[in-house]
């Protein structure tokens, strides 16, 4: 049995790439986070701004988000993983330069052409806009989709080639000889396997997504080559959902690498750590069919598939991360500032954010709920309490003066209002899903107004607590790439 | 079809492949210098075997004796050799690039080909066309898994500094 004891290891400042990535993310979440305002306002009837600009900014949003916190994903997981491995700087920003080209042409495709079909691209829409966007507007969109999936292939394979050239193996970063064999130990720390598993489904992921890309392309200007629309939705849920689902995987090694620093407590990569990212590896790909329950066209077999596999995903790695950090924190006397609050009420995000899926995973329950404002009540959940506070927490590590540094109240505050925001938003759209508020309508019924109301005002909180984190981060850039102790330590440890 | 693109073409190819390897290592790298490094080798490979992708370059090749001998000689010399004069410089990034990028063709081509509303070549039937097809995306998954197999157990690394040459005898 391997025995685990901390070693203390220098505290890194962030490369200019990364704080580059960071800045892009923090505005443009701010920037989304404002259009997702302004859908709420809609539906509440406290502005009217109609239904073309409804429909373009959910699909800005959507696009514009699942991006944006990939972004910032994978600068989390950059700046840790490259303390293990040697990743390739130019590659990183050539990612970024993709990005932001494929968001160039994504904001031209909404703003300019009027694309409005959302972010999931579902066949045949994109296609058939009667005369609402042109075809190039449809294809600008798939194209800067297109080439932001290029530019994460890249960043992927650099990840493969840095791990497999310091461990052996991609099988080596999950730690298989340490899970299926004798444990000496040595197992990969869990910023590495936490990225190789993010890499395997990525690559896997945007290879699918590309695929389906290019076909619609092709028959968005010869549309006499069909697509099987069924097939087409398979493959675009795949493809979103492993994306999707992949950044908080990126995110949560902030959680791995930053609180062990708090309280001298190693997160050691043990057999039950390591078995259950290597079942999530699989598994995280076989889930995206409770998505589409309400599809009776699909085989009986693939619904039962995504239902039983929905059921026992939801656990592995929450549980053995939620756990993991109780064992950090319990009894150690950790000092909470900013950067320790947000990292562990990330977890409590990421685990109350799963059980609503848990629940319309089932599929009596999802023929009732799916489609309901209770979808966006799951991801927004688990995406605002759980992914972007741990990317804030990140910030707020960087950009910490040194390691006794208080935390001002305008900061405490903010984080309140971004806890309390947050669930009130959430729960706005969860409460109208249960009252049976349609998703993805502008306009609502009179009785479902009043949760978008609410929803709304909870949101404003939110937005401006956001807005704090922001500029302090921004403020404190010039830290963020010192090297020096950041932490505080635990008060058992401090004497 | 099927034979003509799937057989005939990659060994052809293999003809190049071969062929280069017998070549002294001194020669290739003195020929990868010449030719200005591994991106053109890459890029002319990818532009010569796109071109042999489309169904009016396998019609001419059937009608015009020019376009087979052109077949003949450009997928040994422009897509094999290349490939392997570049193989031996690529790291892992370079040659996932190329496999993922011919993985996501074949794939996409065999589906066009599998749901192409008409016959796209004048010398084969549609059913040979459809059944190209499959065979086309089968393989391409095969591929796909082969080479993210190769990754888990730790092959295909390529050469680890860019300056060096690696052996270009591994094909992950
Ligand atoms: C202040 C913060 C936010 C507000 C006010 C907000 C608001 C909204 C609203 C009103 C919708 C449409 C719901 C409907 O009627 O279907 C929506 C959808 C969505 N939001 Fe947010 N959101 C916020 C933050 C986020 C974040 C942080 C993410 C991702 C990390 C995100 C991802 C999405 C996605 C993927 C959709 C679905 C789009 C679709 O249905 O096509 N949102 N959001």
């Amino acid at each position: 049995m391997a025995s685990y004891t901390y070693t203390p290891t220098p505290d890194q400042g962030a490369k200019a790439g990364v704080l580059a990535y960071l800045v892009i993310s923090a505005v443009v979440l701010l920037l989304m986070m404002l259009f997702g305002l302004l859908m709420r306002m809609e539906q509440a009837q406290f502005i009217s701004i109609g239904g073309l600009w409804f429909y373009k900014l959910l699909t800005l949003h959507g696009a514009g988000m699942v991006g944006i916190v990939a972004l910032a994903g994978a600068a989390v997981m950059w700046h840790f993983l490259g303390q293990y491995v040697q990743l390739t700087q130019g590659i990183f920003m050539a990612n970024l330069v993709l990005f932001l080209t494929g968001v160039v042409m994504i904001l031209g495709s909404v703003l300019v052409g009027d694309f409005h079909a959302g972010w999931t691209f579902l066949f045949p829409l994109p296609g058939t806009s009667m005369g609402l966007w042109s075809q190039g507007a449809a294809a600008s969109f798939m194209g800067g989709l297109l080439v932001i999936g290029v530019g994460f292939v890249l960043l992927h394979l650099d990840i493969a080639r840095a791990i497999i050239k310091r461990y052996g193996g991609l099988g080596r970063g999950l730690g298989w000889p340490q899970l299926f064999g004798p444990d000496d130990g040595n197992a990969p720390p869990p910023a590495v396997v936490a990225s190789t598993m993010v890499t395997i489904v990525n690559l896997i992921g945007l290879v699918v997504g590309a695929s389906i890309l290019v076909m619609m392309l092709v028959n968005l200007y010869v549309p006499t080559f069909e697509i099987d629309a069924l097939l087409a939705k398979g493959m675009i849920y795949f493809f979103g959902h492993v994306f999707i689902n992949a950044v908080i995987y990126m995110a949560v090694i902030a959680v791995y690498e930053i609180l062990p620093r708090y309280t001298q407590r190693p997160w050691k990569s043990n057999k039950v750590f390591l078995a259950s990212w290597t079942a999530s590896t699989i598994m995280v790909m076989f889930i995206f069919p409770h998505h589409l329950l309400m599809d009776y066209a699909f085989p009986k077999w693939f619904l039962i598939m995504g239902h039983i596999i929905g059921y026992l995903n939801t656990f592995p790695i929450l549980i053995v991360t939620g756990y993991g950090a109780m064992m950090i924190v319990y009894r150690s006397g950790i000092r909470w500032d900013m950067c320790s609050r947000l990292l562990f009420v990330s977890l409590f995000g990421w685990a109350v954010g799963a059980m609503p899926a848990f629940i319309d995973g089932t599929i009596t329950v999802n023929y009732v709920m799916h489609n309901t404002l209770w979808v966006p009540g799951h991801f927004h959940t688990y995406l605002i309490l759980g992914m972007v506070a741990m990317v804030f927490g990140f910030m707020y590590y960087l950009g910490k003066p040194d390691e006794n540094a208080k935390d001002s109240p305008i900061d405490v505050a903010a984080f309140w209002g971004f806890v309390i925001g947050t669930m009130g938003f959430t729960m706005s759209f969860l409460y109208g899903g249960k009252e049976g508020a349609a998703r993805r309508y502008a306009e609502h019924l009179p009785n479902w107004v009043p949760y978008d109301r609410l929803g709304s005002i909870f949101a404003m909180l939110l937005i401006a607590s956001v807005l704090v984190f922001i500029f302090r981060f921004l403020g404190r850039l010039g830290l963020a790439r010192r090297d020096y102790q950041r932490a505080s330590l635990a008060r058992s440890m401090a004497t | 079809m099927s034979s003509h693109m799937l057989v005939q073409m990659p060994l052809l190819a293999v003809i190049g492949i071969v062929a280069c390897r017998m070549l002294p290592v001194r020669l290739q790298d003195s020929i990868l210098v010449k030719v200005g490094g591994s991106v053109p080798c890459v890029m002319v490979a990818l532009f010569a075997s796109s071109y042999w992708m489309l169904p009016r370059a396998l019609d001419a090749a059937l009608n015009d004796p020019l376009a087979e001998l052109a077949k003949f000689l450009s997928l040994p010399l422009l897509v094999g050799f290349p490939l392997v004069l570049a193989w031996r410089r690529l790291t892992l990034i370079g040659r996932g690039f190329v496999w993922t990028n011919f993985i996501s063709m074949l794939a996409v081509l065999g589906w066009l080909y599998i749901v192409a509303p008409v016959r796209v070549c004048n010398s084969y039937l549609v059913n040979d066309q459809e059944s190209a097809g499959w065979y086309m995306v089968i393989i391409s998954v095969l591929i796909f898994l082969w080479w993210l197999g190769t990754l888990m157990v730790g092959g295909g690394m390529g050469p680890d500094k860019h300056d060096s040459s690696g052996s270009g005898t591994t094909l992950a």
